[in-house]
């Protein structure tokens, strides 16, 4: 028993000793006594040298960024999410409340809230820098293509956190906004209606809605992004970074993603952080009435970049505009299948790149459109529903005069 | 000429009448033939003779209150609706279309009958009010036939009760049915009448509020000039009949100089101000311009007008200001719902300033905008807390972007030197 106890004891003060060079990891280690003894039986430390002394391509450089900036923010999101999660309470009844509780009674919660808000936007034009990047790359071609189907995917899941968190604040802007998605979503023909009737769980955006989007957005989601996260860079790692075109293999040793790269990383990441906090403070995401089925607000107000493209989408090109966006969105996800060729550069694909170019163009020119305003009238399908439900009949509305008896009313 | 109202009754207007007479009423026929004919006129031209011609009346019958009732064709009509045949149907009490006079008559011999219509919770003095009416000093005294009866206002087949959507008697309606003879130039001027008053109704703060706020408490025509004894309120009951729904501004007029000089030397009404048909609120900045319709500009009177006009602007922009800062608090996450009623309390509060300012007493409006300005700075006391917090949570971008850019510095620093040192740099750890 002493023996043993000598030979901990022993063990710790290595430990200590090794702890006393200048490496990140050791650090570490002296802060986590225990992990000496963990990395004993599983070999972590030696695993991540490895990792971080893995050399990079030469060409990896800054505009390779993007892909890391979007992981940072999902991270941003990850833990302002839990952290907003400790207050807010997903209710009717308290959802709003809660939100005003997060907003002007917990200690820096303004800036959690309005951090997730801002980091949710940030990353949408993050991934979507990173997409552009690899598709005018030609990085989508094999062997590559499954990174990018996965990254697509990824897209979509991103997409879909931003639009179940949205209706989450619980006030007015946030309900009827979803009550319009919900609307267009019911009206695709076929599955339209019981996807929107799946979602909704209930005839109108109601508290099972509410449910439904939480339990979706921290339970659902995060764990598919988690899977598609890990696939992307398994993927990722096996097939290395794609070469610029006409780059021509040297002996060259490349750059060592330890301290290179990561202090690349550090720069941006502090950047990122910096200016998100920044957009969090200038410009906190202002909060409307609180939710209510009974009563249309005069104007609903965009606090989401895909929600400002739809509306840009909406008001110049309508609704077949929107249809028709979607549609090259989708073209963009079947890109690696159709084209294979990786000889040719994308000058001489015209037609790919019109595509591409017409997509990423396109994102910031509504995204700009629809910046431009400021808020907009529920649309005129919801308003007329609530004003029939509300009209009151009058003599000539009314079918009191059926089967001629207009005549009848004369009167003897 | 018709005989005195105790011989007749006189259909109620809003047709919430009518009746199982057909207990009171005699029999049809005397036959088992005519018994059985004599069923309901909406089931069929084989049970019910007047069918057989007038089939299209049957529809616009059977959605008004009198088929409910059981009052049917012959009661009004007269004729014996067993018969099959013109002559013998329109034979006997046959009375065909009926004239106004005739219209009256019919109608009062059941809604001038207490007996019936107590039952229904009717009143049955139609008739006698009818005759205090310009309308029925013109049908009945004068023998107008321009002059209404009962059956221009309520339709006579499809009789609907007041509270029915459909029925022109309807709040949102009578105005359209009073419209009907009283935006007809050619019917009015012979009487100097003016036309378009409807018009103005629909746009004067009265229309609004009914028509566009759905507030039924708004009065139509029928609330100002009554409905069976229609007739303009006379210079001096202007403020009686206003003040039946303004009770308070009324009571404010009183006490002030205007109200005083009611009934004397100079007798003024609301309307002075106001307006009739087309009532709208005095807008604040245009009191004192109001004043100068009868005071002399620069005058002691006109520069009451200007002070009180100066408070009620002042107390306007208290409110405004509050209001708006109870928006930003909602915008920036504040809970407030005691923002809200503190706002409630001054609203109220600014309410009975505009009341008071009918007494032209400079005092108690002194008393009561100090009582708006105190909650109006209350809440924005609040939002003005908010905003330093606001403020703050901008002065914390400072740190963040020193220490931020700080880090860029450092790792700009140690990339540099690693770029300026050999290329081929190992891995460190």
């Amino acid at each position: 028993m002493f023996k043993r106890v000598r030979t901990w004891l022993g063990q710790i003060g290595e430990d200590i000793r090794q702890s006393t060079d200048a490496s990140l990891l050791s650090s570490m280690r002296f802060l986590g006594l225990l992990y000496g003894r963990i990395d004993r039986e599983l070999p972590i430390d030696q695993a991540l040298r490895k990792a971080w002394g893995r050399r990079l391509p030469s060409y990896v450089g800054w505009r390779h960024m993007f892909g890391g900036i979007a992981y940072l923010l999902f991270m941003v999101l990850v833990v302002t999410g839990v952290l907003l999660s400790f207050y807010y309470r997903p209710s009717v009844d308290e959802a709003y409340a809660s939100l005003q509780y997060i907003a002007t009674e917990v200690p820096f919660g303004w800036m959690i809230r309005d951090l997730h808000v801002w980091s949710a936007n940030l990353i949408v034009l993050a991934i979507l820098a990173h997409m552009a990047r690899v598709f005018f790359t030609g990085a989508y071609r094999p062997p590559r293509e499954t990174s990018w189907l996965v990254g697509v995917l990824l897209l979509f899941v991103v997409l879909a956190f931003g639009g179940t968190g949205y209706l989450l604040p619980w006030d007015q802007w946030a309900y009827w906004t979803s009550t319009e998605v919900m609307s267009v979503i019911g009206r695709t023909p076929v599955v339209g209606g019981a996807i929107a009737g799946l979602l909704t769980g209930d005839v109108f955006v109601s508290g099972a809605t509410l449910s439904r989007f939480f339990a979706l957005h921290v339970i659902v989601l995060p764990w598919a992004a988690f899977g598609l996260l890990v696939l992307h860079f398994v993927v990722v790692r096996k097939h290395g970074t794609a070469p610029p075109r006409g780059h021509v293999e040297t002996q060259d040793a490349g750059t060592p993603f330890y301290p290179d790269h990561l202090l690349r990383m550090v720069i941006v990441s502090a950047l990122v952080l910096a200016v998100s906090i920044s957009l969090a403070a200038l410009f906190p995401r202002a909060i409307g009435d609180p939710a209510t089925p009974f009563e249309l607000p005069e104007g609903l107000v965009s606090s989401w970049i895909v929600v400002d493209v739809s509306l840009g989408l909406f008001r110049t090109l309508g609704v077949w505009g929107f249809v028709g966006f979607s549609a090259l969105g989708l073209l963009m996800v079947i890109l690696p299948l159709v084209d294979r060729d990786t000889e040719k550069g994308l000058r001489r694909k015209p037609v790919v790149l019109g595509v591409g170019l017409l997509f990423f163009l396109g994102f910031l020119a509504f995204w700009a459109v629809g910046r431009q305003i400021d808020s907009v009238p529920p649309s005129v399908e919801i308003e007329s529903r609530i004003l029939e439900e509300r009209a009151i009949p009058t003599p000539e509305a009314s079918d009191v005069s059926a089967d001629g008896d207009a005549e009848a009313r004369q009167g003897p | 000429m018709i005989k005195p109202a105790g011989s007749f009754g006189f259909m109620l207007i809003l047709a919430c009448s009518f009746t199982g007479l057909s207990a009171a009423r005699p029999a049809v026929a005397g036959t088992a033939a005519g018994t059985a004919y004599v069923q309901d006129p909406a089931s069929s031209p084989q049970r019910y003779g007047c069918l057989i011609c007038h089939a299209d009346k049957r529809r616009a019958y059977q959605l008004g209150i009198h088929s409910d009732r059981g009052v049917q064709c012959h009661d009004c009509h007269g004729g014996n609706p067993t018969a099959f045949e013109t002559p013998e149907a329109h034979g006997g009490d046959f009375r065909g279309s009926l004239g106004k006079l005739e219209s009256l008559e019919v109608c009062s011999s059941c809604h001038a009958d207490p007996d019936q219509m107590r039952q229904y919770g009717l009143p049955a003095d139609q008739i006698a009010e009818l005759r205090t009416s310009r309308h029925g000093q013109l049908l009945l005294d004068a023998g107008n036939l321009d002059a209404p009866t009962c059956s221009d206002c309520h339709d006579p087949h499809t009789t609907l009760r007041p509270d029915d959507a459909r029925s022109g008697v309807y709040p949102t309606n009578i105005s359209a049915t009073c419209a009907r003879c009283h935006d007809d130039e050619s019917l009015m001027t012979p009487y100097g009448i003016p036309t378009g008053q409807v018009a103005e109704h629909r746009h004067s703060a009265h229309g609004i509020a009914l028509y566009e706020d759905q507030n039924f408490a708004a009065p139509t025509c029928i609330g100002c000039h009554g409905s069976h004894a229609a007739l303009p309120p006379n210079v001096g009951e202007i403020s009686n009949v206003c003040g039946r729904c303004h009770v308070n501004v009324r009571r404010a007029f009183d006490l002030g100089p205007h109200g005083r000089l009611e009934g004397g030397e100079a007798p003024l009404g609301c309307t002075d101000c106001h307006s009739n048909h087309d009532t709208e609120r005095v807008a604040t900045e245009r009191i004192a311009e109001t004043c100068e319709g009868c005071h002399e500009a620069g005058g002691a009177e006109t520069t009451l007008g200007e002070e009180v006009e100066q408070v009620l602007r002042r107390a306007a922009s208290e409110m405004e200001s509050a209001d708006e800062a109870v928006e930003e608090l909602v915008r920036r996450g504040h809970e407030v719902s005691d923002e809200r009623f503190r706002l409630r309390a001054a609203l109220s509060e600014f309410r009975r300033l505009e009341t008071l300012q009918h007494t032209l007493d400079l005092e108690q409006m002194a008393d009561v905008e100090r009582l708006i300005a105190s909650a109006s700075m209350d809440i924005r006391g609040k939002a003005e807390v908010s905003a330093e917090e606001k403020w703050e949570h901008k002065l914390f971008l400072i740190p963040i972007w020193f220490f931020a850019l700080g880090i860029v510095f450092l790792a700009g620093y140690r990339l540099r030197r690693l770029r300026s040192e050999t290329p081929d740099v190992e891995g460190t750890l």
